[in-house]
Parts: structure tokens; sequence; C-alpha cells
């Protein structure tokens, strides 16, 4: 078989290990290189600048650990800029799966951030029902999440004071992996109860929600492990998503180094071919 | 005791008593208050809510604000003693600047609006009276308008969703018209490439004695998109049935599994096969995303079909999915609404129906009258909005290259009509 | 028995599905109060339909177990996880952490069993996107040829190594996003809307029966 045929039917085990050596090495040894900052992060952050202090800022945290290298980051970068702010932070998840996660996430930068339970944030926990919640969000809070996370009565928490509903939020982000996530919550929130809301995603979503993006349905969009990068940068912190933005970069320059060699086989098999079958 | 000022010539006044009382500024000629305040009740809304209207003012400048005072009851008629609810600079609030749309929007374009709704630490309750007053503000100065009276109602129906409503109807009108005309004519289809391998998959997998692989897809039976699987699934049943062909259809979702068995038994019976039909074709897995992945990937790799359907909706785990379904040498048809996904099933598989195709599926393989007629339906909905936005772009462009203000006339039709 | 297949659950499609789809354009907090309370009836049906996955699940892997099929020994390491893990999370009240932010049994088995397992699955796909693109991204015509240039500008674009050796990438990714990329998204999305519409239309007005599952009558 010609080495270019061969090359072609390499097994894969082979792509598999490069892209590892490609993800492992660069987290061992980073470089640093500069993120540029994007508009549509930029909008996030701009906006959540520019709030005043004691503001409502909501967060829900809708992935699961699948997504958690890429989404958790971006909800550090999120809490440690709204603490910074002193926003009364409602944290909650509409993924089941995802809410330990949710609940140690928000305890960590809150305790990094010297910030009180029940005072300064609340993590609301979990509740069945998808858009449903948002729907009963909207119209009273309280039904939806009668406790919080940890049993405590949401009734009376500081942190929500003068919060009934969702109408009463100052900012809304959804941080999501898929389904409900971002569009669920423009339809069944957004739209009906006029909030102004963001968006955070994975990398493979990101594009989907550029419609929404630049129609102004959501002000801005934190797109995967860059955006989390991005938003980093822009607070000052920078965190796991910036150093795994070398491993990100060196693995997709090596995909790409993989796909011209690949079609340079392809075709010099094509060019063979036509040689061969003008000899004939 | 006051000085008689009858000997100073009346020319010298206002300088004598600009001089005797320097502090004092000629508010009432150079800050007139708000004129024709127009209050009432929030149109086309759920209560809780009260408008505030009036017009711009000729001395609307940077150094001028707005502020909008209420309290509650009717009896109140000094506006000082209003709480203030909202202050802004005199080029915001403008009914321009507002999202209604012009069939309901009152007012001028440069004309002040504001909504004073419940919530942010106001309370209005429907059925009571509310005293509202505006107050001009230029640096020290502050007039305020006559206070007006209203009071919030809740409304039955939202004009403002008028247009929304008419497309609603119009489309569905249009759906069932083109169900009734494809009762009476036949409509031409065109083929959908997928689609013809259907058949070409289920003889290889005849050919080679191995069975075919199913899915509905990530989403329950309330999405279209497992709706239009379910139906497929259908008529990938009926084949195999009579090719005598194992199926293998695992689930996510109990209600779907339900579903899809009823749909492959009777599919089953249609094919005269009544005997052949297993229960435990249609199985449940599990509905967490990557348990179920896991799953069908062992499937994939034991029992080796020869043809993957991956038809509905799909997450992260389309490309574990394709790719596992590939290295076991398969063809691969898939069908899916999630254009996330799509890059992914177009490189990994032989054929993707790609968005609607999914669901012009059901209509190509079954060739009923009221899929069909559906489908019509929806291409003429498409060309529609394909021709508004062709004719929207057109005059986008003219306005812009010529200079021209008209076509903005037609843009904001268009823009509140959608 | 068909009137109560067939003829009750259309007419209860018919009349929820006009009543909601109404309920959009009726602002009226009564109309509020129906929506509210249907997705609260909704949320409770959901934690039901939840029972009925599991129930299906012992019942299937039971049957496997019973008859000794091949592979039943798996089925038992379900059974072993699932009634395991129901009786810690029980136990632990569903809580990943007590009061004093030890770790619970229940928080465990999330943090060091399923954390890692779905992390595991999902970074698969970065293997599997790297030999995907190798098997298949070849510039067979000129179509796929277009789609594999705007491919690789988009993945050096989008990191900052492919920024620095190819600086326009940057630009020229953010335009293919914003630009092309919204552009088709919205053509599609446009085209399943209205075939959602469509669908939505005929489920409620009973011409398309399939969800019941069967055939013609």
């Amino acid at each position: 078989m010609a080495f270019a045929e061969r090359m072609l039917k390499i097994d894969r085990r082979i792509i598999f290990l490069v892209i590892g050596l490609c993800t492992l090495l660069p987290l061992l040894y980073p470089v640093g290189l500069p993120i540029k900052i994007s508009p549509e992060v930029r909008s996030v952050y701009d906006y959540i600048d520019k709030l005043p202090e004691g503001s409502v800022f909501l967060l829900s945290l809708d992935f699961d650990p699948a997504s958690k290298p890429e989404l958790h980051p971006q909800a550090i970068a999120l809490l440690r800029h709204a603490f910074r702010k002193n926003l009364r932070v409602i944290a909650m998840t509409l993924w089941v799966s995802g809410t330990g996660m949710a609940d140690q996430l928000v305890t960590q930068v809150a305790k990094e951030t010297g910030k009180e339970k029940g005072k300064d944030y609340v993590f609301l926990g979990w509740s069945p029902g998808g858009s449903a919640v948002i729907i009963n969000m909207g119209q009273d809070l309280y039904t939806s999440f009668p406790s919080d996370y940890n049993g405590k009565p949401t009734k009376g928490q500081p942190v929500l004071d003068g919060v009934q509903s969702l109408k009463d939020v100052s900012y809304a982000i959804s941080l999501a992996a898929g389904n409900p996530g971002v569009e669920a919550w423009y339809v069944f929130g957004k739209d009906k109860y006029k909030f102004e809301l963001g968006g955070g995603c994975t990398g493979v979503i990101a594009p989907g929600l550029y419609p929404l993006l630049r129609s102004g349905q959501i002000n801005g969009l934190i797109g995967g492990l860059r955006g989390a990068a991005e938003y980093e940068s822009l607070i000052g912190q920078k965190g796991r998503a910036v150093a795994g933005m070398d491993a990100q970069s060196v693995t997709h320059v090596a995909i790409v180094v993989l796909v011209v060699l690949c079609n340079i086989f392809y075709f010099s098999i094509r060019q063979q071919g036509r040689q061969q079958g003008q000899v004939r | 005791m006051m000085r008689r000022l009858t000997s100073v010539p009346v020319f010298l006044l206002p300088l004598t008593v600009s001089l005797l009382f320097p502090s004092v500024p000629n508010a009432q000629t150079s800050l007139p208050p708000p004129q024709s305040l127009d209050l009432y009740d929030t149109p086309s809304d759920g209560g809780g809510s009260l408008t505030v209207l009036w017009p711009a003012a000729s001395y609307d400048g940077p150094d001028v604000r707005y502020q909008v005072l209420m309290a509650e009851g009717t009896t109140v008629t000094d506006p000082a003693a209003m709480k203030v609810v909202a202050e802004f600079p005199a080029n915001r609030s403008l009914v321009q600047q507002t999202r209604l749309p012009w069939w309901t929007r009152k007012g001028e374009p440069t004309d002040h609006l504001f909504v004073i709704r419940s919530g942010k630490g106001i309370e209005l309750k429907d059925g009571n009276g509310y005293s509202v007053a505006v107050a001009t503000i230029r640096g020290d100065t502050r007039t305020f308008s006559p206070v007006m009276h209203a009071t919030p109602q809740p409304n039955w129906f939202n004009w403002n969703e008028v247009n929304n409503l008419l497309i609603a109807l119009s489309f569905g009108g249009l759906v069932f018209y083109t169900i009734s005309q494809a009762k009476r004519r036949d409509i031409f289809l065109r083929r959908i490439p997928g689609l013809d391998a259907v058949d070409e998959a289920i003889g290889r997998s005849t050919e080679l004695g191995k069975p075919i692989l199913y899915l509905t897809g990530a989403h329950d039976m309330s999405d279209p998109s497992t709706i239009a699987a379910a139906v497929i699934l259908g008529r990938v049943a009926k084949r195999t049935a009579a090719y005598e062909t194992e199926l293998m259809v695992p689930h996510r979702d109990p209600i779907t599994m339900a579903v899809c068995q009823e749909i492959t038994k009777q599919a089953y019976l249609e094919a005269g096969k009544p005997d052949l039909f297993k229960e435990d074709a249609n199985f449940f897995i599990t509905s967490d995303q990557f348990s179920y992945t896991a799953a069908v990937d062992g499937i994939m790799l034991r029992k080796k079909p020869a043809a993957n359907f991956f038809m509905g909706a799909y997450f992260a785990e389309s490309l574990l999915l394709t790719e596992t379904g590939a290295s076991t040498g398969a063809i691969q048809i898939a069908g899916t609404d999630s254009d996330h996904q799509l890059p992914f099933f177009v490189t990994t598989c032989d054929y993707t129906l790609i968005g609607e195709e999914l669901y012009a599926a059901s209509a190509y393989l079954s060739r009923e009258p009221i899929q069909i007629g559906t489908l019509r339906g929806q291409d003429i909905g498409k060309a529609v909005l394909l021709t508004v936005i062709g004719v929207g772009t057109l005059l986008a462009t003219v306005g812009v290259v010529f200079q021209m203000e008209w076509p903005q006339l037609f843009l904001d039709f268009f823009k509140d009509v959608k | 028995m068909i009137f109560l297949r067939r003829q009750v659950p259309l007419f209860i499609t018919l009349i929820t599905g006009l009543v909601f789809a109404a309920q959009y354009y009726v602002p009226h907090p009564s109309s509020e109060l129906l929506l509210t309370s249907a997705t609260k009836w909704l949320q409770i049906i959901g934690g039901f339909a939840l029972v009925l996955g599991v129930t299906s699940l012992f019942h299937l892997h039971a049957v496997k177990i019973r008859r000794k099929e091949v592979g039943w020994g798996y089925s038992v390491v379900l059974y072993a996880g699932m009634l395991g893990t129901i009786t810690v999370g029980l136990i632990a009240g569903g809580k990943e952490s007590g009061a004093d932010g030890v770790s619970t049994a229940f928080g465990w088995v999330y943090n060091f069993m399923m954390v890692p397992l779905q992390g595991t699955m999902f970074a698969i796909l970065a293997f599997f996107i790297a030999s995907a693109a190798y098997r298949s991204f070849r510039a067979r015509s000129r179509e796929a040829a277009v789609l594999l240039i705007a491919a690789v500008i988009v993945m050096m674009g989008r990191v900052p190594l492919g920024e620095y050796l190819i600086p326009l990438s940057g630009d020229v990714s953010q335009w293919i996003l914003n630009v092309l990329n919204a552009s088709v998204r919205r053509a599609i999305l446009i085209g399943v809307s209205l075939g959602a519409v469509a669908l939505s239309l005929k489920i409620i007005f009973g011409i398309e029966r399939s969800y019941l599952g069967g055939g013609k009558e």
C-alpha cells in the first residue's frame, strides 16, 4: 500500500495520542499568549460593570459536570466580578445533575470574596420543570423556590429584599450547556418579564446563539473556554480558562495540521489515480 | 419698612431688582413646566401600570432632566409632596425609543413617554387611583406640571401582539388550505437524497444479515423532532418487517418508548408480519445523556449493526454516537433540527437531513396528503418571508446608498409587523 | 375503549392547545394564573415521569438478570449502583455536603464518581473530533473546499496561538461567525420554526395523531 494510502488509513489511536499530548504538554508547560477580547464578551462585562451597587444579578448555572471545563471558569469569573461590584447574587440551576457542583462553586467564590450567604448571595438550588420554573419565577419567585438549597426559607432573606419575581432582576445570565438554556430564558423569561439577559455557553452551541445576539435578544455572549478566558482577562484575575487556552491553542493547530496532511495525502492519491488512468 | 421706589426710573427697575435680590432666578419665564401631560392606564397589559405622555419642549437639552412623581390616591394636589419614581435626561424616554408598534403607539415620536410599573420599590394596585406629575429640572430650578389622576386596570387583550396573532392565524389557515389542496391533487416533492438512502440502508442490512439501529433523539414526545422521528420509524419498521431484518430502537424517554412500541407494532401489522414483531425491539436505557451514549456505543460495538439511523434532537452525544458507528463500518443516516450538531452529523454520516428536511421526511415517505399539504404550506410561508427579507434588504440598501428617508417607513413597518 | 384511547386525548389536546395558544395574547392576571397553575402541574407530572423512567429501567434489567441474558452481570452492577446511590441520597437528604461543609456519602458519590465519569465522556469528544476531522475533512468538491477553508480560519481565529500565527484569522473568524454563520442559522431557525408551528397546529387540531401510537383507523 502506498505511503499516502497507509497514512489515510492510520489507526485512530495514533491521532488520539497526538491530541492527548497536545492537550497535556501545554498544561504542564504553559506559555501564556495574549488574548484578544471580543465585543460580545465585552458587552456582558460592561453591563455588569455599570450596574449600581446592590442591584440584583441572577446567575442560572444550567450545566452538568460534563460541561464543567468550559462553563465552570465562566461562572467563577462572573461571580468574582459580581461580588466585586457588590451586587446581590441569586444563583440557581435548571439542571438537576449540576446542582451539587453549582452549590460548591458559588460557596467557593463567595468564601474567597468574603460574601455572606443570605445577605450578599443565595443559592436557590434546582426545581423540576425546566422552562416551567422560569415562568413561575416570573410570577412569584417564592412559590418556585420557597426555600433555598440549604432549606432556609427564601422569604425574608436580606439578599432577596424587594425581589418578588423576575421583573425585579436587574440582569440575568444563563450559562447553558444545552436545553433548557439561554433560549428558554429568553422565550419564557425576558420576552415575558422584560429583564436584561446575557448568555454563556459551551463552544459548540455558541454559533447557534449568534442570531439571538445580533438581534439584541441577548446583550452579550460568553462562548466556550475562549469566552471564559476573555472574561478572566477583563476582570484581571486569570484562572483555569486562560491556563486552558494554551492547550486549546495547540490542539486546534494540531487538528488543522492533521486536516492539511490528510488533504495532501488525499490529493496525492487522486493525482496518482489520474496518472495511472492516463498511462493505461 | 420698604422704601418707595417711585423715584427710580422705570428702565432701571430690573437692574435695581437684580442688585437688591441677586440670588432669585427668574424661574417662571426661563423654565416652564411640562405641558399637555396625559396620564392613562397602560393599554394591553396585565394591570399594575400607568403611562404618562407629554410633548417635547423647546428647552429640552443636555442640561435638562425630567422627574416623574407619584402618590397614592387622587386627592394629592401638591407635586412637591409626591415620591420621585424616576429621573432621566431630556433626551431619554422618547416615544421613538419605545418598542411599541405603530398601531398602539400614542403621541409623536419626539414626545416623552414613561411607563410606571409595579416592582423595584413601587407598587401599583389595580382599581386604586394614583396621582402623577412630571417635573422639569435645570440646574437648581424645578418646575412641576399639573397633577393628573388615573387608575391602573388589567386588560383582556394584548393589542401589541395582534400582528403575531394575525400571522399565526394566516399561517394556520394557509396550512389547512394546502392540506385540502393536497387531498384533491398531486403536489410535487423534490427528492431528498437521505431518504432515498433509507431503502438502500435497510437492503444492505438484510444482505449482511445484521440488525438496524434506530435512535429517536434526546427529547420527549412533546418535541416536533421526536414526533418526526417516530413517524419515520413507522416507515422504517414497515420495511424491516417486509425484509425480516432485526430492528433495535434504544430510547432515552419511557413515554417515547411506549409510543414507538405502538408504532412499530402497527407497522409490522400493516406489513403482514405481526408474528415477527418483538416487544423488546424498543427498549428503554436511561434518560442520562452520557450513560445512554455509552450504552448505545456498546450496542454498536457488540452487535455491529449495518445501518444506523439518528433521527430527532441531539446534543453533545451526537459525535460520540456517529464516530463509534462509523468505526464499525455501518451506513449512517441522520436527521436533526439541532443545528449545533449538524456539522458533526454532516462529517460523519453518509446522509444528513438538515433542519426541516426531517419534518419533510415523514411527508416524503408516507405520501399522505396531510403531510404533503403541510409541507407546501410551510414552503409558501418561507417564500413570503424570503420576499419580505429581499424587499427589506433592497430598501435598506437604497436608503443608505442614495441617502433617502422614505425606505425607512417600510422598514419600520416590517419591524413592527414581524 | 377506542373512545378513551383516541377521542378523549384528541379532545383534551384540542382544548388545551387552543386555550394556551390564546393565553399568550391575554395579559390579564387570570390568564397568567392559568399558565402558572398549568406549569406547576407540569412540574409535578415531570416528577412522576422520573418514577416511570426508573421503574422501567428496574423492570428491564430485572428481566435480564432473571433470564441470565448476555451481559446480565452489568445489570447487577446497575442495580447495585442505583440502589446504593438512592440509599445514600436518602440518608443525606439529597445534599452533597452538610451544614458544616463536610461532604456526605452522597456528595462523595457525586464528586468522585458522577463528575469524573461525565467529564470523561465529554472529554472523549476532543479525540473523536480529531479523528472525524482527519477522516472526513477532505476537499472532495468545491463546496467541501470552501467548508474546509472556513473551518481552518475559524479554528485558528478562536485561539491565541492561531491569532498569533495568522493575525487576520481573529477578525475574519469573527466576521464568519457574525455574518455568514448568523444568517445561515437564522435561515435554519426560520425553517425549523415554521415546521414546528405547522406540526403543533396539526397536533392541536387532531390531524397528526402518530404521537398517540398506532396507525390510521
